[in-house]
């Protein structure tokens, strides 16, 4: 195994006084898809803002491909990653080519490149370039915004995806379309990503290792057969919500069974 | 009809006196918009000077127009005329709609879009000319609204000083206890309010970016 793609080094950060997260010693691999997992407040979307400089450590160091976020510029930092959240943060006065390219456009690239670029990232992600280049965020339903915030952090070619509760705000239908095509993406693209969610289905269907993150300290780091069989009860009882929201009647939250 | 005759007789002075209140209104906007737009982007880069900033452009707000023209007439080069003194103190009452609406429309794009922006790499400046401005454009043009519809009525005031404008008529009117010619300055004054009030709702409309 070579260096990790990032990397907590004793890592905490403070706000007001109060310890938000860490000490916090956490690596993710080339090319994994790492969920960081806990509920409101564990904080996940901190240590995901960690990596991309959106928040700067109060302690210790975050590494990205080997050297700390500090040493980075942060501009050409951020350009290396990609970043979906969960309101997709479209630009609404852009059409969805302009939001697309906006990255490559950034970072230089000539326009018939970034053309050839928007189009393949709308294929990719399951948009007709046609029908949708020229439409505004406003015209787009949720599913597809998020698409295009996908297409979005994509287009720089990023070597990190950072993913903020991606589909956290979709209907069911559309959620679980969306991350059966993530996974089909990430099989494509195999970028190192970093997703944040508190939905453990989602986290078990689409990690490669679950990062369990609660009052700021990091449980531990499973894999998909590690979080599924052990008999720690905070896991037990992770395992146990999630399964209770399949059988609970009338639900519609979305939750899937993954076997 | 004697009202129509009256306009009829003056419309070349009525002609004169408008582009007159068009250039003192004109200036002042000019001048409020070049000070205004980028102090208030100033305020939301440094927090800490949005109190004073924004309490003095009010206190400025609560002076009477009449006593504004007075204080400025002793200012060296400014007093020397009567239409530098007109437009600046109309610059000074434009500024507060313009610094406030400029601030509260960039503060108040969707902190989602803003984190987006920032997650993705853009400089401070490519937030600003990408994000920040057009997403709040159709605020500050709210602010331009009420700034300049504010300054045609107050223009009228400028008279006073002897800076021209559609208030000559008006002051006239008064000093001869004579109607026709306080309209002759009051009708076209409105007349320009309400059409400036138009074109810029119009404007604000357009720019007003779409909701997602």
């Amino acid at each position: 195994m070579g260096e990790p793609a990032i990397a907590f080094r004793g890592v905490s950060y403070r706000a007001q006084g109060r310890v938000l997260l860490g000490p916090l010693e956490l690596e993710v691999r080339s090319g994994e898809t790492l969920v960081l997992l806990g509920r409101s407040g564990s904080g996940k979307t901190t240590a995901l803002k960690l990596i991309n400089r959106l928040l700067e450590e109060s302690e210790g160091t975050v590494l990205v491909d080997g050297r700390p976020t500090r040493d980075w510029d942060v501009i050409t930092l951020r350009r290396r990653i990609g970043y979906v959240i969960q309101e997709t943060g479209l630009f609404p006065h852009y059409t969805v080519e302009r939001n697309v390219g906006l990255v490559p456009k950034l970072l230089g690239r000539p326009q018939a490149e970034i053309q050839q670029r928007i189009d393949s990232m709308l294929r990719l992600v399951g948009l007709e370039p046609k029908e949708f280049r020229l439409r505004y965020p406003h015209q787009l339903s949720g599913g597809q915004r998020q698409r295009v915030g996908v297409a979005r952090a994509l287009a720089g070619d990023p070597e990190i995806l950072l993913m903020d509760e991606p589909f956290g705000a979709l209907d069911p239908l559309s959620r679980v379309e969306l991350q059966q095509q993530f996974l089909n993406i990430q099989k494509r693209v195999q970028k190192t990503t970093v997703l944040v969610t508190h939905d453990v289905g989602e986290a078990l269907l689409l990690a490669n290792r679950i990062a369990l993150l609660e009052g700021g300290k990091l449980l531990g780091v499973y894999t998909q057969s590690e979080f599924r069989e052990s008999s720690d009860a905070t896991l037990a009882a992770y395992r146990a919500a999630w399964s209770g929201n399949l059988q609970l009647p009338g639900r519609n939250d979305g939750h899937v069974g993954i076997s | 009809m004697a009202m129509w005759e009256f306009l009829k007789h003056h419309r070349l002075e009525i002609t004169t006196l408008t582009v007159e209140h068009l250039w003192l209104v004109a200036a002042s906007m000019g001048i409020a918009v070049l000070v205004g737009v980028p102090a208030g982007i100033l305020l939301t880069r440094k927090p800490q000077l949005r109190e004073p900033v924004i309490g003095g452009a009010n206190i400025i707000e609560t002076i009477p127009s009449l006593a504004l023209f007075g204080f400025l007439l002793p200012a060296p080069w400014l007093g020397a005329r009567a239409d530098r003194i007109a437009i600046t103190a109309l610059a000074l009452y434009a500024l507060l709609p313009i610094v406030r609406n400029t601030y509260v429309g960039i503060t108040g794009v969707d902190p989602g879009v803003r984190e987006a922006a920032r997650g993705m790499g853009l400089t401070s400046r490519q937030m600003l000319w990408q994000v920040e401005l057009p997403l709040s454009m159709s605020v500050i043009l709210a602010g331009i609204r009420t700034a300049t519809v504010l300054s045609i009525g107050i223009a009228t005031i400028a008279a006073a000083i002897g800076a021209g404008g559609l208030g000559e008529f008006i002051f006239r009117g008064l000093a001869m206890v004579n109607n026709s010619l306080i309209l002759a300055g009051a009708i076209p004054a409105a007349i320009l309010a309400l059409a400036a009030d138009l074109c810029l709702g119009w404007l604000e409309a357009r720019l007003r970016p779409p909701r997602t």
